[in-house]
């Protein structure tokens, strides 16, 4: 009873069918899942799939998550304007 | 020159605030939202004793205190980086980079989705943020309401729903899926609802006998759980029953649900729609520590404190020095203990900047968040105490290192 269509990463709209298949075709991790599909790099950081991918491998391919942070965290953790980022010109 | 930046204006934020000042230090705090309280300002339930807990009233009390005691408190500011320089910690926030000597996280947690077929479309929200349209910027969230979720965040904020007149129809499971797993499956959702009944408020304690008494054992009771679910304060509390999809075009028009077996499995031909016009989907919290490990600190995965956390002592310090951390962010607890950590956190600063006259109040700080804890109504999860106990072993044995 599985909806490919479903979206898990809805920044990078990214949906439940190919994120099993990519899991399953290249046995991934959460990071290696991360990088080939995208899934968890869009504006939101991942703040709001990160647990859905952690969940989906640990039930689909019984990888339950380790002691350090998954899917690292990267700055800026929350949306900013470039001029805040440094830059006037 | 700051002394202090405290990333968060919740219960725990607010009162390291206060503690930091009794002791002479200059604080800063800010937080994204518009107006103090952090997850305070929704709260509203009755208590094991049959006294309200109003957390608009706590958080305006906690904001009172913290501004006569001078403390500087900054709303809709963000912070989006940390890092270390010069034995100072800079924060990068949107009102530009504050370095200070102390760093405190109190950044709370965030909700953890549901998704369902059709979870994005516009009239799907987290019931968190039902909660603060209700609560907080009394909004009415719609006419007809159905929870998908059931676990104990979830039943708090349906009764406060219900409390501001807002219809909630039903609450019942996501179907069964590789992202929702035991959230949709009716044996595991009961035990876990039953292993919290006896500290939950009064009308929760009433659910729970109810489902032991006449229903017997928690296998045989799932087996023979009404279809209609069992009401409680009029809401149908439906753990027999999988919202398969969230229908719709433009908008949330309905939720196909179906009957499901005690494992989550839809009984073929129970499927129907009824009718919505918003739908709450409800994954519990995790803590919220993205600036954690962005600092570099080390972490630890325990699922009974939420998921993945800063490690940190009963000092509320973290492997780095300098970063400390409270409430939420250390794991999933009712806001009275959060309130607790904030002091001990505020205390700890103190302590390390050479502040701290006597050590007697900090260790009585210490004393309390234990004692918090086991009078809380709320327990978000059974094991709390040993997932802190193993977590604090984990820094013992870091530190070692």
């Amino acid at each position: 009873m599985t909806s490919p269509d479903m979206v898990i990463c809805r920044c990078e709209e990214v949906g439940l069918g190919k994120l099993l298949q990519t899991a399953a075709a290249h046995g991934c991790s959460a990071r290696e899942l991360k990088l080939r599909t995208r899934a968890g790099m869009g504006t939101c950081g991942g703040r709001s799939c990160r647990s859905l991918i952690l969940a989906m491998l640990e039930e689909s391919a019984s990888q339950a998550p380790g002691h350090d942070m998954p899917l690292g965290c990267q700055p800026p953790v929350r949306p900013v304007s470039f001029s805040m980022l440094g830059g006037t010109e | 020159m700051t002394d202090v930046l405290i990333v968060g204006a919740g219960p725990a934020g607010l009162s390291a605030a206060l503690a930091c000042r009794e002791q002479g230090l200059s604080v800063r705090v800010v937080d994204e939202f518009y107006r103090p309280g952090g997850r305070l300002l929704g709260q509203l339930h009755e208590e094991p004793d049959g006294q309200w807990w109003n957390g608009l009233e706590e958080a305006a009390k906690l904001h009172d205190k913290a501004l006569q005691a001078g403390v500087d408190i900054r709303c809709g500011v963000s912070v989006y980086n940390v890092a270390k320089a010069d034995g100072n910690w800079q924060a990068f926030t949107t009102e530009g980079v504050c370095e200070v000597p102390a760093l405190l996280l109190a950044t709370g947690a965030s909700e953890t989705a549901v998704p369902v077929p059709g979870w994005t479309l516009p009239g799907v929200m987290s019931i968190g943020a039902a909660q603060v349209m209700t609560n907080v910027q009394r909004v009415r969230p719609g006419e007809r309401g159905v929870v998908i979720g059931i676990n104990v965040l979830s039943v708090a904020i349906a009764r406060e729903l219900q409390l501001a007149g807002i219809h909630v129809d039903r609450m019942v499971l996501p179907a069964l899926s590789p992202v929702t797993s035991s959230a949709g499956h009716p044996e595991k959702v009961m035990e876990s609802m039953l292993r919290v009944a006896h500290l939950a408020p009064s009308p929760l304690i009433r659910l729970g006998s109810r489902l032991v008494q006449s229903l017997g054992l928690q296998k045989r009771g799932i087996r023979f759980y009404p279809s209609g679910g069992i009401r409680m304060w009029g809401i149908p509390f439906q753990l027999r029953t999988a919202a398969l999809e969230i229908v719709g075009t433009g908008q949330v028009e309905g939720v196909r649900i179906a009957r499901i077996s005690p494992e989550g499995v839809p009984v073929p031909g129970s499927e129907k729609i009824i009718p919505a016009d918003f739908v709450c989907i409800a994954g519990g919290l995790s803590p919220l520590a993205e600036l954690a490990a962005v600092a570099g600190c080390a972490f630890a995965y325990l699922p009974s404190l939420g998921g993945h956390v800063p490690l940190h002592n009963e000092r509320m310090q973290t492997s780095l020095p300098g970063l400390y951390v409270a409430g939420n962010i250390t794991g999933i607890e009712s806001a009275k203990v959060a309130i607790a950590q904030g002091t001990v956190a505020g205390l700890s600063i103190a302590a390390d900047l050479g502040k701290l006259r006597e050590p007697e109040p900090l260790r009585h700080a210490m004393e309390r968040v234990c004692l918090v804890r086991q009078q809380a109504a709320i327990q978000f999860h059974p094991d709390i105490a040993l997932g802190r106990e193993r977590l604090h072993q984990m820094y013992e044995q870091a530190q070692a290192m």
